[in-house]
């Protein structure tokens, strides 16, 4: 146990000096990388060996009789997952959910110190201490409690109601809830029946379980299923389309939704939000093709009011593009990405 | 004839009597039905003394039907179909009907838990034990029926409410419902008589064959309450995904089709889950409160049991309502995509991740009690060390489970961020991932309780020792699969993604089922290693009973909100628009607002029921017993 206690401790120690050395630059930040594909299950990982770590340390700790007062043990713990939220994700998480994410740990970090009476006891002696006053020093901390307590608060309050120069924040509906039907080019589309009618197999029958096998890996590095290459001489009926589509995607689409589909075109930057990217799992490995028809087609102009602020200057593409070119290019889309379409069983 | 024959004649005569009134409604509502529900011939013209017969076609059911009624009301924004007080009608309206809501909840709810504890006092062989369980159900009917004239009361004020505030709506639904509605008012009337019945014969009916009488009129009680439930389900099932009725909103005759609408099944079943665990959660409160106001050790004893037994009853109906949840959101999104997408991804995607904070909080207070509960129990400190890896997997499930895809935020921070979905973060926003969390949450739960059934005591069979390996597996491979599931879902299509959710589910039920049932099997004739000392439990464990029930209640307000206003314009999805002042939908922050003001009068209502119910008490002389290992000590049965 004291052995395994102590690997434990000793990857704690070794996390901990990592992250601040990342934090403070003496370790290159790119050291441990997250790596994209796995990173939402490495963060995980990454905390449960922390937590690994730390219990080592602390059982280490109590072996050799200076155990770390679990007071402490409570706050630096809620201290550091702010931390490891703060430094080690990036891009940088929004405030409010890392507020919400503090609000969690503060909860838990309460239920582990009071889960049995002993550790609640443990935990509270301190701020007992302090509010009982019995010696000089726990006092003088009373006092300056006394007078820094409502510094904070009024400070806060102040920060609070100070009028401020930044842009309000902005709940946006990425994916509005789309209209039944969608008229493009003088036909009616219903969105929750009508299909692409370029997904077909060999004998020019929709058939989405033939183009799915056809797709592109969506693990790292995206490949090319084999014998389906849309770009080879042969290909022939839903990889052809495919290749039509690409075609139109790299004629109007790829300056902005970038060449790999992932948002960052040429003039991606020139907006904010940048534009969709179709890589990310939440776009649309997430929706209907129609929903996708329906977007391209009538544009950002064409958002409904849920859309608020209407935050995306794409073109209606039905003034630009052929209902066809449409449903090819959106067919290039799931191709490229390695996503399928979602439909409804 | 003796007495005793005589009051069991009595009994059984009371318990025709209660099926008569249960079958009264079906047999009043006969001619009605026969008669496509009395509703006036709209569509009979005369010409020249010639009936021509305009029919109509169904909007859901997509059947003929002769048009029984007239079209759904174009209303204006005017005094006539939307008269006003100086303030948002619809406001006034959602605290009437929340409250309503709350309240008849509560008391469908409890008897059915009556009923349960009736039963388990009436099969179980320990004399004791049974009396203990007798007095609880006492005890617990003792609260509903205070509650219950309170319930009638707010039916009444939500009426008027419709009436004086949206005639034309109002109008129009009960057009429509007419029978049912009257059935309902006798199924209300069917309700009192045998709720007050199966209350004040309690006494007289507590042994032998009478007691068997006695748990068949809570039988009856428990059916009528759900046809209640049921009938008024169909309205707001109408509401939301209307049939029975042709384009123009005109019925066309079939009350059938008006009830049976795409989503009243799904609500049925919601509804009825929903209201045990939300039963359960106010009766925990009920105790909790009583057992930090209690003044002796006897009465703390008896509480903390009701507590417990209550927040166990009120859970085993939470672990499934997630699922019930599930089939609803899918036939929601069945009957309309947009509808579907509008909840869950569009204008109240957000409220959905409040709602995984409620659910979330149950969860996570649920664990603490029971690591509190362990507290009472000499010889649980072994599991004690083991909490934090508890706390550890809740807060991973949760983190994952509340993170919004749609990610409130400065136009500073997405461009700092670098698009809309945020690289990391991102992944957890979309459904495989909840379903993983979400799974991870209940499957702690569940090891939680096994902890705690295992508490004091030390398995004594043979195989005690592979049993508990066997159990340690199938619990580590069950949060593998779980989560190599929920990882296995980003590379699959979107309906076999669906599909995944369900060995998710079958994982974490089977944890519950087997690892339930094999425990008990190696628990049987156990070790003890020392008494469960009733009363003895830290005071935080009551408040987070109470703040289990808050959760539910805020929760409870939080879905009625969500499901009502996801028909955005409509009073009547597609069928009857809503042209009054308010026909938006609220800000987040004004419904969650909204919400906290009917949870604050709902707790601070039931507090004075809750005060009502204690003063009416009469104290019954206490026994002190001395505690028998293994078992509680016997609560205080005064009430």
């Amino acid at each position: 146990m004291k052995a395994l206690m102590s690997v434990g401790a000793l990857i704690g120690v070794l996390g901990l000096l990592m992250l601040i050395g990342m934090i403070f630059g003496v370790i290159p930040s790119n050291t441990v990388r997250l790596v994209e594909g796995y990173m939402p299950m490495q963060v995980l990982s990454e905390l449960a060996v922390f937590v690994a770590g730390f219990t080592g340390l602390s059982y280490l700790a109590n072996s050799m009789g200076v155990a770390f007062p679990r007071f402490w043990q409570g706050v630096l713990f809620w201290a550091f997952i702010q931390t490891y939220l703060k430094f080690r994700i990036y891009p940088p998480i929004p405030f409010s959910v890392r507020a919400m994410y503090g609000t969690v740990s503060f909860v838990a970090v309460f239920m582990w110190v009071s889960a049995n009476e002993e550790d609640w006891k443990k935990f509270r002696q301190p701020i007992l201490n302090v509010l009982d006053a019995n010696t000089g020093f726990h006092k003088a901390l009373r006092t300056m409690y006394l007078i820094l307590l409502p510094l904070l608060i009024g400070g806060f309050s102040f920060l609070t109601m100070k009028p401020s120069v930044d842009e309000p924040i902005e709940l946006r509906t990425v994916h509005p809830a789309p209209p039944a039907s969608t008229k493009v080019h003088g036909k009616t589309y219903t969105l929750q029946t009508s299909q692409n009618p370029y997904r077909v197999n060999l004998e020019g029958k929709f058939d989405q379980a033939y183009s799915n096998k056809l797709i592109v890996e969506q693990g790292m590095g995206r490949l090319m299923a084999p014998n389906a290459n849309p770009w080879d001489d042969k290909a022939e009926g839903y990889l052809k389309y495919v290749r039509e589509g690409g075609e139109i995607f790299f004629q109007n689409c790829h300056f902005c939704h970038g060449d790999n589909l992932n948002g960052r075109g040429l003039h991606a930057f020139a907006f904010n939000p940048i534009p969709a990217n179709f890589t990310d799992p939440g776009t649309i490995a997430q929706l209907q093709e129609t929903f996708i028809f329906w977007r391209v087609a009538k544009g950002g102009i064409g958002l409904p009011n849920e859309g608020f602020p209407w935050a995306s200057v794409m073109p209606p593409w039905e003034q630009h593009l052929t209902t066809d070119e449409i449903w090819k290019v959106i067919l290039f889309e799931y191709w490229h990405t390695g996503y399928y379409p979602r439909t409804w069983d | 004839m003796g007495s005793v024959t005589r009051t069991k004649l009595m009994s059984i005569m009371a318990l025709g009597a209660m099926i008569g009134l249960l079958l009264l409604p079906i047999l009043v509502a006969i001619p009605a039905l026969a008669s496509d529900g009395g509703a006036p011939a709209a569509g009979v013209k005369k010409e020249g003394g010639d009936a021509k017969v305009e029919k109509g076609k169904d909007v859901y059911y997509k059947t003929e039907g002769i048009v029984s009624g007239p079209p759904a009301p174009k209303t204006t924004d005017s005094e006539k179909d939307y008269p006003r007080y100086n303030f948002e009608s619809r406001v006034l309206l959602w605290f009437a009907n929340q409250q309503h809501l709350y309240y008849g909840s509560f008391v469908l709810a409890v008897p059915i838990f009556c009923m349960v504890i009736e039963f388990m006092g009436v099969v179980t062989k320990d004399k004791a034990m049974a009396k203990r369980y007798d007095q609880l159900a006492y005890d617990f009917i003792k609260i509903s029926l205070t509650a219950y004239s309170l319930t009638a009361i707010l039916g009444g004020i939500l009426i008027f409410t419709f009436l004086t505030l949206y005639p034309a709506f109002f109008q129009y639904l009960s057009g429509i419902f007419r029978p049912v509605m009257h059935i309902y008012a006798l199924m209300f009337v069917a309700e009192s008589g045998t709720l007050y019945i199966y209350y004040y014969g309690w006494d007289k009916m507590k042994e032998g064959f009478l007691k068997w009488i006695h748990l068949s009129m809570s039988v009856v009680l428990n059916v009528i309450g759900t046809i209640l439930m049921f009938l008024a389900n169909s309205w707001i099932g109408f509401m939301m995904s209307p049939a029975g009725v042709d384009e123009q909103g005109r019925y066309l005759g079939n009350i059938w089709h008006v009830i049976h609408t795409a989503l009243w099944n799904p609500l049925n079943l919601h509804r009825i889950l929903g209201n045990m665990a939300f039963g359960g959660g106010v009766v925990a409160a009920y105790a909790a409160y009583r057992f930090l106001s209690a003044k002796t050790d006897e009465e703390r004893a008896h509480y903390d049991w009701m507590g417990y037994i209550a927040m166990a009853l009120g859970v085993a109906f939470l672990i499934p309502l997630p699922f019930a949840g599930y089939w609803l959101m899918r036939e929601v999104y069945a009957y309309r995509q947009q509808m579907g997408i509008t909840l869950m991804g569009g204008l109240l995607a957000w409220l959905f991740i409040i709602q995984a904070t409620m659910i979330g909080i149950l969860f996570l207070s649920t664990n603490y009690y029971l690591w509190q509960a362990l507290g009472r129990m000499r010889g649980a400190e072994k599991y004690q060390r083991y909490i934090k890896y508890l706390v550890f997997l809740l807060t991973c499930g949760y983190l994952v489970f509340i993170t919004p895809h749609t990610i409130v935020m400065t136009p500073a921070e997405l461009k700092a961020m670098g698009g809309q979905q945020h690289p990391v973060l991102g992944n957890y926003g979309v459904m495989s991932a909840k379903n993983g969390g979400i799974n991870v949450i209940i499957t702690t739960t569940v090891l939680s309780f096994v902890w705690y059934m295992r508490g004091n005591k030390v398995s004594t069979v043979s195989w005690s020792k592979f049993g508990n390996i066997f159990m340690g597996c199938f619990f580590f491979f069950a949060y593998l699969n779980i989560i190599m599931l929920a990882v296995y879902g980003y590379y699959i299509p979107a309906n076999v993604r669906v599909g995944l959710s369900v060995p998710q589910v079958a994982t974490t039920l089977s944890c519950l089922f087997f690892m339930f049932a094999l425990n008990s099997v190696m628990m049987k004739g156990a070790k003890q290693m020392g008494p469960i000392e009733w009363g003895k439990i830290s005071a935080r464990s009551q408040y987070a009973l109470i703040m289990l029930a808050t959760a539910f209640t805020w929760m409870m307000g939080l879905m009625g909100y969500i499901r009502s206003s996801v028909r955005l314009f409509w009073h009547v999805n597609e069928i009857m628009r809503d042209n009054s002042p308010w026909a938006y939908t609220h800000t987040v922050g004004f419904a969650a607002n909204m919400i906290s003001a009917n949870v604050l009068f709902f707790w601070i209502s039931i507090m004075f029921v809750f005060w009502l119910g204690a003063l009416g008490a009469k104290k019954a002389p206490v026994e002190a017993k001395a505690a028998v290992p293994g078992r509680a000590a016997a609560p205080a049965v005064g009430h």
